[in-house]
Protein backbone atom coordinates (compact mmCIF):
# COMPACT_ATOMS: atom_id res chain seq x y z
CA UNK A 1 0.00 0.00 0.00
CA UNK A 2 1.37 3.40 -0.70
CA UNK A 3 1.46 6.14 1.14
CA UNK A 4 -0.63 7.87 -1.15
CA UNK A 5 -3.55 6.19 0.56
CA UNK A 6 -3.08 6.34 4.35
CA UNK A 7 -4.40 8.92 6.36
CA UNK A 8 -2.07 11.18 8.40
CA UNK A 9 -4.26 11.36 11.73
CA UNK A 10 -2.95 13.68 14.08
CA UNK A 11 -4.30 13.00 18.11
CA UNK A 12 -4.25 15.73 19.87
CA UNK A 13 -5.60 16.61 23.64
CA UNK A 14 -5.72 20.04 25.43
CA UNK A 15 -2.54 19.80 27.11
CA UNK A 16 -0.26 17.07 24.93
CA UNK A 17 -0.04 15.52 21.54
CA UNK A 18 -1.84 11.76 22.33
CA UNK A 19 -0.98 10.50 18.93
CA UNK A 20 0.48 10.86 15.43
CA UNK A 21 1.05 8.91 12.85
CA UNK A 22 -0.25 7.18 9.31
CA UNK A 23 -3.55 5.32 8.99
CA UNK A 24 -5.44 2.64 7.00
CA UNK A 25 -8.83 3.65 8.75
CA UNK A 26 -10.46 5.61 11.97
CA UNK A 27 -13.30 5.47 13.95
CA UNK A 28 -14.86 8.45 15.05
CA UNK A 29 -17.51 9.02 17.64
CA UNK A 30 -18.95 11.82 15.83
CA UNK A 31 -21.86 13.68 17.58
CA UNK A 32 -24.71 12.00 14.87
CA UNK A 33 -23.21 8.69 15.28
CA UNK A 34 -19.96 6.73 14.51
CA UNK A 35 -18.31 8.12 11.62
CA UNK A 36 -15.68 6.04 9.81
CA UNK A 37 -13.21 7.91 7.44
CA UNK A 38 -11.19 6.06 5.41
CA UNK A 39 -8.30 7.87 2.60
CA UNK A 40 -9.78 10.61 0.53
CA UNK A 41 -13.31 11.21 2.10
CA UNK A 42 -14.54 14.47 1.58
CA UNK A 43 -12.82 17.29 3.77
CA UNK A 44 -15.20 17.45 7.08
CA UNK A 45 -15.13 19.35 10.13
CA UNK A 46 -17.63 17.47 12.40
CA UNK A 47 -17.94 17.59 16.69
CA UNK A 48 -17.28 14.51 18.13
CA UNK A 49 -18.90 13.31 21.59
CA UNK A 50 -17.12 11.42 24.39
CA UNK A 51 -16.32 7.63 23.26
CA UNK A 52 -13.32 5.39 21.44
CA UNK A 53 -11.42 6.91 18.49
CA UNK A 54 -10.05 3.83 16.89
CA UNK A 55 -7.27 4.06 14.03
CA UNK A 56 -6.09 1.28 12.20
CA UNK A 57 -2.30 1.82 11.50
CA UNK A 58 -0.03 0.92 8.04
CA UNK A 59 0.60 -2.33 10.76
CA UNK A 60 -2.65 -3.24 10.71
CA UNK A 61 -2.54 -2.63 14.50
CA UNK A 62 -5.33 -1.22 16.20
CA UNK A 63 -5.28 1.89 18.39
CA UNK A 64 -7.98 2.74 20.31
CA UNK A 65 -8.25 6.07 22.55
CA UNK A 66 -10.91 7.09 25.20
CA UNK A 67 -11.63 11.01 24.63
CA UNK A 68 -14.29 13.45 25.89
CA UNK A 69 -15.60 15.83 23.47
CA UNK A 70 -13.80 17.98 20.88
CA UNK A 71 -13.77 17.72 17.10
CA UNK A 72 -12.08 16.60 13.74
CA UNK A 73 -11.24 17.99 10.80
CA UNK A 74 -10.39 16.02 7.68
CA UNK A 75 -8.75 17.32 4.52
CA UNK A 76 -6.79 15.96 1.45
CA UNK A 77 -5.83 12.98 3.76
CA UNK A 78 -4.65 14.65 7.02
CA UNK A 79 -7.00 13.82 10.01
CA UNK A 80 -6.97 16.32 12.74
CA UNK A 81 -8.71 14.97 16.59
CA UNK A 82 -8.34 17.61 18.55
CA UNK A 83 -9.91 17.03 21.94
CA UNK A 84 -10.28 17.94 25.03
CA UNK A 85 -9.29 15.51 27.21
CA UNK A 86 -7.27 12.33 25.44
CA UNK A 87 -6.00 8.72 27.46
CA UNK A 88 -3.47 7.70 25.63
CA UNK A 89 -3.51 4.37 23.78
CA UNK A 90 -6.42 1.73 25.96
CA UNK A 91 -5.88 -0.95 23.57
CA UNK A 92 -3.55 -2.18 20.79
CA UNK A 93 -3.61 -5.37 19.12
CA UNK A 94 -3.62 -6.86 15.77
CA UNK A 95 -6.70 -7.37 13.99
CA UNK A 96 -6.29 -9.28 10.94
CA UNK B 1 32.68 50.56 65.33
CA UNK B 2 30.20 47.46 65.39
CA UNK B 3 30.61 44.78 67.32
CA UNK B 4 32.59 41.58 65.68
CA UNK B 5 30.15 39.48 67.25
CA UNK B 6 27.04 40.98 65.45
CA UNK B 7 29.06 41.50 62.12
CA UNK B 8 29.13 37.74 62.41
CA UNK B 9 25.86 37.12 62.68
CA UNK B 10 24.90 38.87 60.08
CA UNK B 11 27.74 37.26 57.76
CA UNK B 12 26.01 34.07 58.92
CA UNK B 13 22.52 35.22 58.07
CA UNK B 14 23.54 36.99 55.04
CA UNK B 15 25.21 33.48 54.18
CA UNK B 16 21.92 31.22 54.79
CA UNK B 17 20.01 33.79 52.87
CA UNK B 18 22.13 33.84 49.70
CA UNK B 19 21.73 30.20 50.07
CA UNK B 20 18.17 30.00 49.87
CA UNK B 21 17.79 32.63 47.38
CA UNK B 22 20.62 30.41 45.28
CA UNK B 23 18.12 27.07 45.53
CA UNK B 24 15.43 28.79 44.25
CA UNK B 25 16.92 30.53 41.57
CA UNK B 26 17.63 27.18 40.31
CA UNK B 27 13.88 26.10 41.51
CA UNK B 28 12.92 28.27 39.09
CA UNK B 29 14.96 27.59 36.33
CA UNK B 30 14.54 23.88 36.56
CA UNK B 31 10.38 24.97 36.32
CA UNK B 32 11.43 27.26 33.09
CA UNK B 33 12.07 24.03 31.06
CA UNK B 34 8.99 22.20 32.46
CA UNK B 35 7.11 25.09 31.76
CA UNK B 36 8.46 25.61 28.37
CA UNK B 37 7.40 21.47 27.83
CA UNK B 38 3.84 22.17 28.96
CA UNK B 39 3.14 25.31 26.36
CA UNK B 40 4.75 22.76 23.21
CA UNK B 41 2.77 20.29 24.90
CA UNK B 42 -0.73 22.22 23.94
CA UNK B 43 0.96 24.00 20.99
CA UNK B 44 -0.74 21.65 18.04
CA UNK B 45 -4.22 21.50 20.25
CA UNK B 46 -4.08 25.06 20.19
CA UNK B 47 -3.26 24.91 16.26
CA UNK B 48 -5.88 22.31 15.58
CA UNK B 49 -8.40 24.84 17.17
CA UNK B 50 -7.35 28.02 15.36
CA UNK B 51 -7.25 26.17 11.84
CA UNK B 52 -10.54 24.85 12.51
CA UNK B 53 -11.70 28.30 13.24
CA UNK B 54 -10.23 29.57 10.00
CA UNK B 55 -11.59 27.50 7.90
CA UNK B 56 -15.46 27.67 9.50
CA UNK B 57 -14.28 31.68 8.76
CA UNK B 58 -13.40 31.57 5.09
CA UNK B 59 -16.70 29.43 4.40
CA UNK B 60 -19.37 31.50 6.11
CA UNK B 61 -19.29 34.97 7.14
CA UNK B 62 -19.86 34.12 10.79
CA UNK B 63 -21.95 35.86 12.77
CA UNK B 64 -21.86 34.16 16.31
CA UNK B 65 -22.16 36.72 19.14
CA UNK B 66 -18.52 35.60 20.42
CA UNK B 67 -17.40 37.42 16.68
CA UNK B 68 -20.04 40.35 17.26
CA UNK B 69 -21.18 42.21 20.66
CA UNK B 70 -24.42 41.62 21.09
CA UNK B 71 -25.33 44.73 22.23
CA UNK B 72 -22.86 47.69 21.04
CA UNK B 73 -23.92 50.69 23.75
CA UNK B 74 -22.81 47.45 26.94
CA UNK B 75 -21.56 49.99 29.41
CA UNK B 76 -20.20 47.09 30.80
CA UNK B 77 -16.46 45.36 30.89
CA UNK B 78 -15.04 42.52 32.12
CA UNK B 79 -10.82 42.46 32.54
CA UNK B 80 -8.94 39.55 34.07
CA UNK B 81 -5.77 40.49 35.43
CA UNK B 82 -3.00 37.03 35.74
CA UNK B 83 -0.65 37.64 38.79
CA UNK B 84 1.37 35.23 40.96
CA UNK B 85 0.59 33.06 43.40
CA UNK B 86 3.60 33.73 45.00
CA UNK B 87 6.40 36.47 45.58
CA UNK B 88 9.77 36.95 45.03
CA UNK B 89 9.35 37.72 41.64
CA UNK B 90 10.41 40.94 41.32
CA UNK B 91 8.00 43.06 39.60
CA UNK B 92 6.14 40.71 38.20
CA UNK B 93 3.02 41.29 40.22
CA UNK B 94 2.83 44.75 40.89
CA UNK B 95 3.78 45.42 36.84
CA UNK B 96 0.64 43.45 36.03
CA UNK B 97 -1.26 45.34 38.56
CA UNK B 98 -0.19 48.40 37.26
CA UNK B 99 -1.08 47.96 33.40
CA UNK B 100 -4.52 46.71 34.92
CA UNK B 101 -5.39 49.91 37.20
CA UNK B 102 -3.82 51.68 33.87
CA UNK B 103 -6.42 49.89 31.91
CA UNK B 104 -9.47 50.44 34.57
CA UNK B 105 -8.89 53.67 34.29
CA UNK B 106 -8.89 54.23 31.03
CA UNK B 107 -12.10 51.98 30.46
CA UNK B 108 -14.05 54.26 33.54
CA UNK B 109 -13.01 57.03 30.91
CA UNK B 110 -14.89 55.68 27.98
CA UNK B 111 -17.77 55.04 30.75
CA UNK B 112 -17.92 51.61 31.20
CA UNK B 113 -18.28 49.86 34.59
CA UNK B 114 -15.33 47.25 34.93
CA UNK B 115 -15.90 43.62 36.33
CA UNK B 116 -12.96 42.61 37.72
CA UNK B 117 -11.46 38.87 37.53
CA UNK B 118 -8.23 38.10 38.96
CA UNK B 119 -6.09 35.13 38.85
CA UNK B 120 -3.44 34.64 41.67
CA UNK B 121 -3.44 34.68 44.97
CA UNK B 122 -0.90 38.02 45.42
CA UNK B 123 -3.33 40.15 43.04
CA UNK B 124 -6.64 38.47 44.86
CA UNK B 125 -5.20 39.74 48.17
CA UNK B 126 -4.25 42.85 46.71
CA UNK B 127 -7.62 43.91 45.56
CA UNK B 128 -9.23 42.19 48.61
CA UNK B 129 -6.98 44.29 51.03
CA UNK B 130 -7.95 47.70 49.09
CA UNK B 131 -11.84 46.33 49.57
CA UNK B 132 -12.25 46.85 46.49
CA UNK B 133 -15.00 44.64 44.42
CA UNK B 134 -13.95 40.97 42.82
CA UNK B 135 -16.06 39.17 40.89
CA UNK B 136 -14.39 36.25 41.07
CA UNK B 137 -10.81 34.99 41.29
CA UNK B 138 -8.61 31.63 40.75
CA UNK B 139 -5.85 31.07 43.47
CA UNK B 140 -2.85 28.27 43.76
CA UNK B 141 -2.17 27.41 40.03
CA UNK B 142 -0.21 30.30 38.47
CA UNK B 143 3.24 27.86 38.38
CA UNK B 144 1.31 25.56 36.40
CA UNK B 145 -1.50 26.10 34.78
CA UNK B 146 -3.98 23.36 33.95
CA UNK B 147 -6.71 22.52 31.96
CA UNK B 148 -8.79 23.02 34.16
CA UNK B 149 -8.33 25.98 35.65
CA UNK B 150 -8.46 27.33 31.92
CA UNK B 151 -12.01 26.07 31.19
CA UNK B 152 -13.24 26.84 34.83
CA UNK B 153 -12.21 31.09 33.74
CA UNK B 154 -13.04 30.24 30.32
CA UNK B 155 -16.64 29.27 31.11
CA UNK B 156 -17.14 32.01 33.79
CA UNK B 157 -16.42 34.66 31.58
CA UNK B 158 -18.49 33.47 28.53
CA UNK B 159 -21.11 33.31 30.95
CA UNK B 160 -20.65 36.41 32.22
CA UNK B 161 -20.11 37.77 28.34
CA UNK B 162 -23.37 36.09 26.96
CA UNK B 163 -25.74 37.19 29.64
CA UNK B 164 -27.85 40.17 28.50
CA UNK B 165 -26.70 43.19 29.62
CA UNK B 166 -30.04 43.99 31.49
CA UNK B 167 -27.93 40.88 33.90
CA UNK B 168 -24.78 42.20 34.44
CA UNK B 169 -23.65 40.63 31.36
CA UNK B 170 -20.51 42.29 30.11
CA UNK B 171 -19.67 43.49 26.11
CA UNK B 172 -16.22 42.99 26.42
CA UNK B 173 -13.38 40.88 27.95
CA UNK B 174 -9.78 42.31 28.10
CA UNK B 175 -6.89 39.95 29.72
CA UNK B 176 -4.23 41.57 31.47
CA UNK B 177 -0.73 39.00 31.29
CA UNK B 178 2.70 39.37 31.06
CA UNK B 179 4.27 37.85 27.56
CA UNK B 180 7.04 35.88 27.64
CA UNK B 181 9.71 37.17 25.37
CA UNK B 182 12.73 35.61 26.53
CA UNK B 183 14.71 34.92 29.95
CA UNK B 184 15.61 38.20 30.61
CA UNK B 185 12.97 40.02 28.58
CA UNK B 186 9.25 40.16 29.90
CA UNK B 187 6.12 42.58 29.00
CA UNK B 188 2.56 43.44 30.01
CA UNK B 189 0.08 43.23 27.45
CA UNK B 190 -3.53 44.06 27.35
CA UNK B 191 -5.54 41.78 25.02
CA UNK B 192 -8.48 41.88 23.95
CA UNK B 193 -10.44 38.70 23.99
CA UNK B 194 -14.13 38.64 23.60
CA UNK B 195 -15.70 39.53 20.72
CA UNK B 196 -13.11 37.54 19.17
CA UNK B 197 -10.91 39.36 16.18
CA UNK B 198 -10.13 37.06 13.45
CA UNK B 199 -7.55 37.55 11.08
CA UNK B 200 -8.57 35.66 7.61
CA UNK B 201 -5.34 35.94 6.25
CA UNK B 202 -1.86 35.34 7.21
CA UNK B 203 -1.39 39.01 7.80
CA UNK B 204 -1.36 38.60 11.69
CA UNK B 205 -2.49 41.98 13.64
CA UNK B 206 -0.73 43.22 16.52
CA UNK B 207 -4.24 42.43 18.70
CA UNK B 208 -4.26 39.04 18.07
CA UNK B 209 -1.29 38.03 15.85
CA UNK B 210 1.48 37.46 18.70
CA UNK B 211 0.16 34.35 20.30
CA UNK B 212 -1.40 32.45 17.64
CA UNK B 213 1.04 34.29 15.22
CA UNK B 214 2.75 31.19 14.19
CA UNK B 215 -0.16 29.37 12.92
CA UNK B 216 -1.18 32.28 11.46
CA UNK B 217 1.95 31.78 8.64
CA UNK B 218 0.95 28.74 7.20
CA UNK B 219 0.70 29.20 3.48
CA UNK B 220 -2.69 30.49 1.93
CA UNK B 221 -2.17 28.18 -0.66
CA UNK B 222 -3.26 25.23 1.21
CA UNK B 223 -6.43 27.44 2.79
CA UNK B 224 -7.99 28.31 -0.03
CA UNK B 225 -8.33 24.57 -2.19
CA UNK B 226 -9.47 23.75 1.30
CA UNK B 227 -11.83 26.34 3.00
CA UNK B 228 -14.60 26.32 0.57
CA UNK B 229 -14.76 22.35 0.35
CA UNK B 230 -15.54 21.43 3.84
CA UNK B 231 -18.93 19.49 4.87
CA UNK B 232 -19.65 20.15 8.41
CA UNK B 233 -21.68 18.05 10.51
CA UNK B 234 -24.55 18.55 12.75
CA UNK B 235 -24.46 21.99 11.18
CA UNK B 236 -22.35 25.28 10.89
CA UNK B 237 -24.08 26.93 13.60
CA UNK B 238 -23.10 23.94 15.58
CA UNK B 239 -20.43 23.45 15.18
CA UNK B 240 -19.36 27.43 15.83
CA UNK B 241 -20.88 26.91 19.03
CA UNK B 242 -18.67 24.18 20.16
CA UNK B 243 -15.89 25.53 18.40
CA UNK B 244 -15.83 29.00 19.46
CA UNK B 245 -15.81 28.48 23.26
CA UNK B 246 -12.73 25.89 22.90
CA UNK B 247 -11.51 28.46 20.96
CA UNK B 248 -11.53 30.89 23.75
CA UNK B 249 -10.44 28.23 26.30
CA UNK B 250 -7.69 27.49 24.33
CA UNK B 251 -6.81 31.32 24.10
CA UNK B 252 -6.78 31.67 27.60
CA UNK B 253 -5.07 28.58 28.32
CA UNK B 254 -2.21 30.07 25.98
CA UNK B 255 -2.62 33.05 28.47
CA UNK B 256 -1.55 31.28 31.38
CA UNK B 257 1.02 29.82 30.45
CA UNK B 258 2.73 32.38 28.90
CA UNK B 259 1.74 34.19 32.37
CA UNK B 260 3.50 31.28 33.86
CA UNK B 261 6.46 31.06 31.91
CA UNK B 262 6.94 34.55 32.47
CA UNK B 263 6.15 34.31 36.25
CA UNK B 264 9.18 32.09 36.93
CA UNK B 265 11.26 33.63 34.43
CA UNK B 266 11.43 37.00 36.47
CA UNK B 267 10.97 34.61 39.78
CA UNK B 268 14.49 33.34 38.86
CA UNK B 269 15.84 36.94 37.82
CA UNK B 270 15.13 38.24 40.71
CA UNK B 271 16.13 35.59 43.08
CA UNK B 272 19.88 35.79 40.52
CA UNK B 273 19.92 39.60 41.49
CA UNK B 274 19.05 38.62 45.48
CA UNK B 275 21.71 36.23 45.53
CA UNK B 276 24.22 38.62 43.49
CA UNK B 277 23.61 41.41 46.44
CA UNK B 278 23.40 38.98 49.35
CA UNK B 279 26.92 38.12 47.76
CA UNK B 280 28.01 41.72 47.94
CA UNK B 281 26.64 42.30 51.33
CA UNK B 282 28.85 39.41 52.82
CA UNK B 283 32.03 41.32 50.96
CA UNK B 284 30.91 44.30 52.82
CA UNK B 285 30.31 42.49 56.00
CA UNK B 286 33.29 40.60 55.72
CA UNK B 287 35.54 43.88 55.23
CA UNK B 288 33.57 45.90 58.08
CA UNK B 289 34.51 42.71 60.65
CA UNK B 290 38.46 42.46 59.17
CA UNK B 291 38.66 46.29 60.40
CA UNK B 292 36.81 45.82 63.38
CA UNK B 293 39.32 43.17 64.71
CA UNK B 294 42.24 45.14 63.59
CA UNK B 295 40.66 48.20 64.89
CA UNK B 296 40.44 46.00 68.36
CA UNK B 297 43.95 44.26 68.18
CA UNK B 298 45.54 48.02 67.34
CA UNK B 299 43.70 48.64 70.55
CA UNK B 300 44.95 46.27 72.42
CA UNK B 301 48.23 46.48 71.38
CA UNK B 302 48.54 50.24 72.30
CA UNK B 303 47.04 49.47 75.96
CA UNK B 304 49.74 46.84 76.13
CA UNK B 305 52.52 49.23 75.36
CA UNK B 306 51.03 52.00 77.18
CA UNK B 307 50.88 49.88 80.07
CA UNK B 308 54.38 48.50 79.94
CA UNK B 309 55.44 52.00 79.13
CA UNK B 310 54.11 53.01 82.29
CA UNK B 311 55.33 49.93 84.14
CA UNK B 312 59.01 51.02 83.03
CA UNK B 313 58.55 54.72 83.97
CA UNK B 314 57.83 53.32 87.27
CA UNK B 315 60.98 51.35 87.73
CA UNK B 316 63.26 53.94 86.81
Amino acid sequence: MSDATLLEVNLVAADHPVWSGKAKSATIPAADGVMGILPDHEPVLTLIDAGRVVLVDAENVRHMFEVTDGFISFDSNRLTIAVERGRDVVITKDSD
Amino acid sequence: MASQLALKSRINSTTSLGKIFNAQEMIASSHIAKARTVALNAKPYTDAIFDAVQALAAHSDIDHPIMKAQDPNCKRAAVLALTADRGMAGAYTSSILRETEALLARLKQQGKQVDLYVYGRRGASYYRYRDRPLMQSWEGDSDHPGVDVAEAISKTLLDAYMRPTEEHGVGELYIVFTEFENMVVQRQRVLRMLPVELIRTNTADDSEGAIVGDSATDDPGEKEGVSALYAFEPSVDKVLDAILPKYIQSRIHECLLTAAASETASRQNAMHTATDNANNLIDDLTRKLNASRQAAITQELTEIIGSADALNKEEE
